[in-house]
């Protein structure tokens, strides 16, 4: 069984048909990429299987666990985290409190328990200090953990949505353009940091992105998304001498624009 | 003397009402304009208990205090499935419902002439003690998961959804608890000045403690206390100003507007165990 099926999802906008019934298969412990040019309904795909917008139809499956109309929460509980295109952290929170605030949701305190200092809420919150601050040291942020997020640079800013999904405890991480806006040198630090997830975390990755370097070093398979459609799928090679997804990106030959 | 213990409980009182705002507008970011109306609802169920049944007074503020949370689930339930800028008008039009009510079932209440008779049982201490364990409250609240989930829904709903906050759960929470923390204020009051007529409830009263968290900071329960004890007491004390209290208020509100659009204290906090001691720079 696939840790994450997805079943010819499609979603539209109004007249606009943003996916149109793409499906896609991620294996246990797999790296997936998504690529396509601006607009091809990259991040709705993302949006849709985590649960921020609804299904007009199709079926998304967690592990053979049918997680179709589940709301945004649920999903991320079933086992499915992700990172944003646009970097969205708290805001007033701290580096560790943003990580923390991921890992709230398995401390069984009550309110009670909460408001009167009790011990099992002083417990917990001491194993998700630690458990954060781990994930912390893992991308690499422990010395800044009591700093303010927006005053990092946006490198660290990146690593830290990834540290922030990480503490939900997933089974699949979803990155949305994680190499975004990072400079050649943070690049490769990036690609060395999934490859460490990869290997230390049981954990499925699917990637978009639009920096060919990222994916091709990356991935084991590719999905080719254009107009919300599916144009092709395969391995980084063949994606590579793919003739559709050249002329997807770049536009066709013109014979008369040729010299 | 009898002056300054006056001023001292009504600013306790006004404190207790602040904390409710502090929770539901300062950490979760939900404009409650219908907060003083749990004061009124904690004023009179504590009220008619205590002059037409006798009730004696810890069972009367409980029983407020289960009031206005029913109350409180009531509004809350349907509400927090709203977008943010209905909230505000929901609350606003619940809490002109609750004076309505109060204004028109003239038996039980007194109608417009007010309920009077109510023995004066709120002495100082209680009250200075109740503001005190409203404040540790109220910080143990910030300083745990739900704090943080409250600041994080925020900050960013979509995002806090999609690190596994149940935003509407949370939501409630915070809309209970800051009702509870009301209603006791209103036990308090009443039980203090002995005499509650509808108009003192009206929204003007839970635009006046929004104010106050926002001045005092938003995010910043250190800056909350301080501008309650400070402007609740000011106008006491300058007997003077008080009809300009209103107008003081404006240009108060203007000035930060202007200059500290996070409050004075932003998000400082006197007693914060990790860094976070820096003042945010603004919007």
């Amino acid at each position: 069984m696939n840790r994450l099926e997805v079943r010819s999802i499609s979603k539209a906008f109004g007249g606009i048909q943003a996916v149109t019934d793409f499906s896609l298969d991620l294996r246990q412990n797999d790296i997936v990429g998504i690529i396509g040019p601006n607009g091809a309904g990259k991040t709705t795909a993302f949006n849709l299987i985590s649960g921020v917008y609804k299904l007009d139809s199709g079926k998304i499956l967690l592990e053979g666990r049918d997680l179709t109309g589940l709301g945004q929460h649920q999903i991320t509980r079933a086992g499915i985290a992700r990172t944003f295109q646009n970097i969205r952290l708290f805001k007033g929170l701290n580096v560790l409190e943003n990580v923390m605030t991921a890992a709230d949701p398995y401390s069984s305190y009550n309110i009670f328990e909460s408001i009167f200092r009790m011990g099992r809420r002083k417990r917990q919150e001491e194993e998700n200090r630690e458990k954060s601050m781990h994930y912390l040291d893992i991308v690499g942020l422990k010395p800044l953990a009591y700093e303010n997020p927006e005053s990092l640079p946006y490198g660290l800013q990146r690593k830290l949505e990834i540290a922030r999904a990480l503490a939900t405890n997933p089974k699949v991480l979803l990155l949305d353009e994680p190499a975004a806006g990072l400079n050649p040198s943070e690049v490769g630090e990036f690609i060395g940091l999934v490859k460490r997830l990869h290997r230390d975390f049981d954990l499925s990755i699917l990637i978009i992105e639009h920096r060919m370097e990222v994916i091709m070093e990356l991935c084991r398979w590719i999905y080719v998304l254009n107009f919300g459609e599916l144009l092709a799928s395969g391995t980084p090679t063949d994606i590579q001498n793919n003739q559709e997804v050249t002329e997807a990106y770049i536009g066709e030959e013109d014979e008369e624009c040729l010299l | 003397m009898d002056l300054v213990f006056s001023v001292i409980t009504f600013t306790c009182i006004t404190l207790l009402g602040v904390m409710g705002v502090f929770v539901v507008t300062g950490l979760t970011g939900l404009f409650s304009f219908g907060q003083a109306s749990f004061m009124a609802i904690g004023a009179y169920v504590a009220g008619v208990l205590g002059i037409k049944y006798h009730m004696p007074f810890p069972l009367a503020i409980a029983a407020a205090v289960l009031c206005g949370l029913t109350a409180g689930l009531l509004v809350g339930l349907p509400t927090i499935k709203l977008r943010r800028d209905y909230i505000s008008l929901v609350t606003f039009g619940f809490g002109e419902a609750i004076i309505a009510i109060l204004n028109n079932s003239v038996s039980f209440t007194g109608g417009a002439m007010g309920l009077s008779g109510i023995p004066k049982y709120t002495s100082l201490w209680l009250v200075v003690l109740s503001a005190a364990l409203c404040i540790y409250i109220v910080a143990n609240f910030k300083y745990s998961k739900f704090g943080r989930q409250c600041l994080a829904l925020r900050s960013d709903e979509l995002a806090a959804r999609s690190m596994g906050i149940d935003a509407d759960r949370v939501k409630l929470t915070a809309f209970l608890l800051a009702a509870a923390i009301t209603s006791y204020a209103g036990v308090m009051y009443g039980y203090y000045t002995t005499y509650v007529e509808p108009g003192m409830f009206d929204w003007g009263v839970s635009a006046e403690w929004i104010i106050i968290v926002f001045f005092g900071g938003i995010n910043s329960l250190t800056g909350a206390v301080v501008a309650a004890l400070t402007l609740a007491s000011l106008p006491e004390i300058l007997r003077f100003a008080s009809e300009w209290r209103i107008v003081i208020y404006c240009v108060i509100v203007l000035i930060i507007l202007n200059f500290r659009p996070t409050g004075i204290f932003g998000e400082y906090e006197l007693f914060a165990k990790h860094g976070r001691t820096k003042t945010s720079k603004g919007a």
